[in-house]
């Protein structure tokens, strides 16, 4: 069963629809104390940072999360914002921190081509490095992205995916158990229902 | 950098079946003259299959009694399909945000009340990001120069096309949905002088829309600076889909998405 | 005007999905090249266990869509005699079946021994249906794709039917999909391939408003995924897991059933095995070459110069020579239909595809006319009146 995070932001209908497409069981977790009966968890995210990280702390997923996640190591997927707020801080607005679970920073884009415009949103090529994550794609996939910010990771063997728009962004990061993904898997049709796929049913240690 | 996008534009319009009201898909000429195409579920299916990049939904009856309906219709089409939707149509204020992003919507499209309150803009981007917000601009030529119309085309505002673009890019509108309603319907080309025009002058993507009677006319559209195009007539009448259109657009060297 | 054409076969730029490389070779002939390196052993192995899945366990082992041409006859002959299974064989009427068809029908299934389900669509229905996508969608075949597509899938549910193959896999011609994506013969690949012409059942009720009672699309209809999944179903292309050869296969299915090429409109003599089975083909061919510049002969000699049995220089004589006639047949469209001579070419210059401009002087004689032609069933087409009721609607 796989638990899908709702703290207030995100596009909570999507993903589940996108799960149960796949064959897979899926609910929105509202109590934070429940996150344990879950065997993978999703957390989605549309909007800013700040308020990101606000809701989920205000509604009591911080604690519980660093648990299920940092301590038993429960596989955890963030997508777009979701993933954003993974970093230790975020830059949207206002200087915050976020879960601090990536030595990492959230900016604003600066694309060094006037031609790429901010927000990011389209879609683009994402060059994909060897991981279980891109199994079963056989060419240089285009996914869905829909930001202005993006994840400056300070190490870089956590990034396993980036695009170039006006510069080399990151696309995807994993970290043992925990994942993110900059794009939209559920609005990428084929090559976005692979890589979710492969977000349940892989192991990662 | 981003692929340019092809976005079929589904118009949705209550209609009367025998002793029932459907709602349904239109097109429209200088939108005007709405000719029923299909069912907004099984059209969308078909685009997904079709490998469209995007959908855009108006509701062009833009009426609250039918709020429900199309929000139904919308949690039914993200159970199929998985790429971006636009929901636009009578959208007035924030609460409609919420109600279509919640309901499977990824972007939200504000037309007229982007005209009457222009905070709107500013308020929506602020709440939900401004990827989230599409200020439609529906223009015709009159008076020598543009003007533009609000209300599905009915009522003629002193605004310039381009001069409200950049204001809107400033008030912090994702992405301007740019139309014009001479060419609405009409299959005869784009407006590439105003597409060219506006794209110079904002950095927010511009979707233009309104003319596409074939491949080229898409081909055209994109040279002229659009980031995507969308038709909705050419899509219904025309022996052409997503997938056929855009291996013409990538055979004239544009980067768009390929099917596979 | 001259069209831009692979270098390799002739396919022009107008062909859908095509795409050239910087070679100026298409995406269609690299396609094929996939094919020469699949594993073909590998997946006739796959194959067989598919059969013996579903062997014994139904009424029917497998349902097998039938038209009499050469594809269909090959896969059922292929699938009788080499894996011995009990088919259910199940035609779709698209309402224009050529006698030399009708007979080849009869002689494969009593040689084969197998049980044929048969279904006609109603006629009133169908013409109406005929002009309405002729119309709109510069294609009037609609009830005969939607109708091949579908009504197989709503038998295959109805008599529990699980397995269905069809014959050969879309890679053979189009670049749909690769050919070494697996390509499942669903509801998903109806709708990309453009065979529904992007208007399935309910969207075109909703064209008609009311003038057509549910019911009489039923059999368009392609039933929901979860009627299918309830059975169980797989829907598969035989060309997935063996090699597609029409002329090796067209001479077996002459040698082992007697089959029977035919003449065909407006395509040269040595294609006999060829959409041999509908007195509509040269109407259909010749409003591809108006709207795109290019028909049947060209997808002949391409597939030709893919196998490597034409060169390239012959095969822009041949095309030449045989495109663009106007077919004899013609006018029993017209009267179907219940247009006039200029009201079709108004139509269908409309669909254009660019950059082929059909040049209206240039229409070429008429075809010779069949040998069957007297034979054709004419009439009984729409009258003037239901035909401006479609014309108005727009």
């Amino acid at each position: 069963m796989i638990g899908i995070i709702d703290y207030g932001m995100g596009n909570l209908l999507s993903v589940k629809n996108a799960v149960e497409y796949l064959g897979f069981e899926a609910e929105i977790i509202t109590d934070s104390n429940k996150l344990s009966e879950y065997q993978r968890l999703i957390l989605p995210g549309v909007g800013a940072f700040p308020e990101c990280i606000k809701n989920i702390t205000q509604k009591g997923f911080v604690n519980t999360l660093n648990q299920e996640v940092l301590e038993k190591k429960k596989p955890i997927l963030g997508i777009c914002l979701g993933m954003q707020v993974m970093a230790s801080i975020g830059n949207e607005g206002e200087r915050v921190n976020g879960l601090g679970w990536f030595d990492a920073e959230v900016e604003l884009m600066v694309p060094n081509d006037k031609k790429c415009r901010i927000p990011h949103v389209g879609w683009s090529e994402t060059m994909c490095k060897e991981h279980d994550l891109f199994s079963g794609i056989k060419i240089t996939p285009e996914f869905y992205f829909v930001h202005s910010y993006h994840f400056n990771c300070k190490h870089e063997k956590e990034v396993i995916a980036t695009f170039n728009h006006g510069g080399s962004f990151t696309a995807a990061i994993a970290k043992n158990n925990i994942i993110g993904y900059q794009f939209h898997p559920e609005k990428s049709q084929e090559h976005g229902l692979i890589v979710l796929n492969n977000f349940i049913t892989k192991s990662f240690n | 950098m981003v692929k340019r996008r092809l976005i079929p534009k589904l118009l949705l319009k209550l209609v009367q079946f025998g002793s029932l009201k459907r709602m349904v898909l239109v097109t429209t000429v200088h939108y005007d003259k709405a000719v029923n195409v299909g069912d907004p579920v099984s059209q969308a299916k078909i685009y997904e299959a079709q490998s469209a990049d995007e959908l855009i939904f108006l509701d062009i009856d833009s009426s609250v009694e039918n709020r429900e309906i199309v929000i139904d219709i919308i949690r039914k089409v993200s159970e199929e399909i998985f790429m971006p939707i636009t929901i636009g149509g009578g959208v007035k204020d924030v609460d409609d945000f919420r109600l279509f992003l919640s309901n499977g919507a990824d972007k939200v499209a504000i037309n007229t009340y982007a005209v009457k309150t222009p905070d709107l803009i500013t308020q929506a981007s602020k709440k939900f990001g401004a990827q989230c917000v599409v200020v439609g601009i529906d223009y015709k030529k009159m008076h020598g120069g543009y003007k533009v119309f609000i209300d599905g085309g009915k009522e003629e505002t002193e605004y310039d096309p381009l001069i409200w673009a950049k204001e809107c890019e400033k008030l912090g509108a994702g992405e301007i949905l740019l139309t014009n309603i001479d060419n609405d319907g009409v299959g005869e080309g784009m407006d590439v002088d105003m597409i060219s025009m506006v794209t110079k002058q904002i950095n927010i993507p511009v979707i233009a829309s309104g003319g596409c009677g074939l491949a080229s006319h898409f081909i055209q559209g994109f040279n002229a600076g659009a980031d995507a195009v969308s038709a909705g007539t050419f899509f219904c009448f025309k022996d052409q889909s997503p997938i056929q259109t855009r291996a013409h657009i990538a055979n004239a060297g544009i980067p768009i998405r390929l099917h596979k | 005007m001259e069209l831009k054409r692979c270098t390799k076969c002739i396919t022009p730029e107008t062909h859908e999905t095509i795409m050239f490389n910087d070679k100026g070779i298409c995406n269609v002939c690299d396609n094929i090249a996939i094919k020469e390196n699949i594993d073909w052993v590998s997946k006739k192995k796959d194959l067989d266990q598919l059969i013996e899945h579903y062997r014994g366990k139904y009424d029917y082992d497998c349902l097998v869509p039938f038209s009499g041409g050469k594809d269909s006859t090959w896969a059922l002959y292929y699938l009788v005699k080499h894996y011995k299974i009990k088919p259910l064989v199940v035609r779709f009427d698209h309402g224009f079946l050529r006698p030399n068809i009708e007979e080849n029908t009869k002689r494969t299934l009593r040689k084969l021994g197998v049980d044929f389900h048969h279904f006609t669509p109603n006629w009133n229905v169908v013409k109406k249906l005929m002009l309405q996508a002729f119309l709109e969608k510069g294609d009037f075949c609609w009830h005969c794709h939607t109708g091949i597509s579908s009504y197989p899938m709503q038998v295959a549910i109805n008599y529990n039917v699980p397995l269905i193959f069809w014959g050969e896999p879309s890679a053979e011609y189009t670049a749909y999909y690769s050919y070494d994506q697996p390509e499942e013969v669903d509801e998903k690949k109806f709708n990309r391939c453009g065979a529904n012409l992007g208007i399935s059942a309910d969207d075109m009720l909703v064209r008609f408003r009311g003038d057509l009672d549910p019911r009489d699309v039923k059999p368009y209809s392609y039933p929901p995924l979860k009627d299918l999944r309830k059975i169980g179903y797989r829907s598969v292309c035989l060309g997935s897991y063996i090699p597609w050869d029409v002329k090796k296969q067209s001479k077996i299915i002459q040698d082992e059933l007697g089959w029977k090429g035919d003449e065909v409109e407006n395509v040269p003599t040595q294609y006999t095995y060829e959409k041999i089975e509908c007195y509509m083909q040269g109407v259909r061919d010749y409003i591809k070459f108006i709207k795109r510049g290019y028909t049947r002969p060209t997808h002949l000699a391409s597939i030709d110069i893919r196998n490597n049995r034409m060169e390239r220089e012959e095969a822009l004589k041949m095309i030449k020579e045989y495109e663009g006639k106007k077919p004899k047949s013609l006018q029993i469209f017209l009267d179907f239909v219940g247009l006039t001579e200029k009201e079709f070419y108004d139509v269908a210059l409309s669909h254009a595809v660019s950059p082929w401009e059909f040049d209206m002087d240039s229409t070429k004689e008429e075809s010779k006319k069949m040998k069957d032609f007297d034979a054709w069933f004419k009439g009984e087409g729409l009258t003037r009146e239901e035909t401006e009721v479609l014309l108005n609607r727009l």
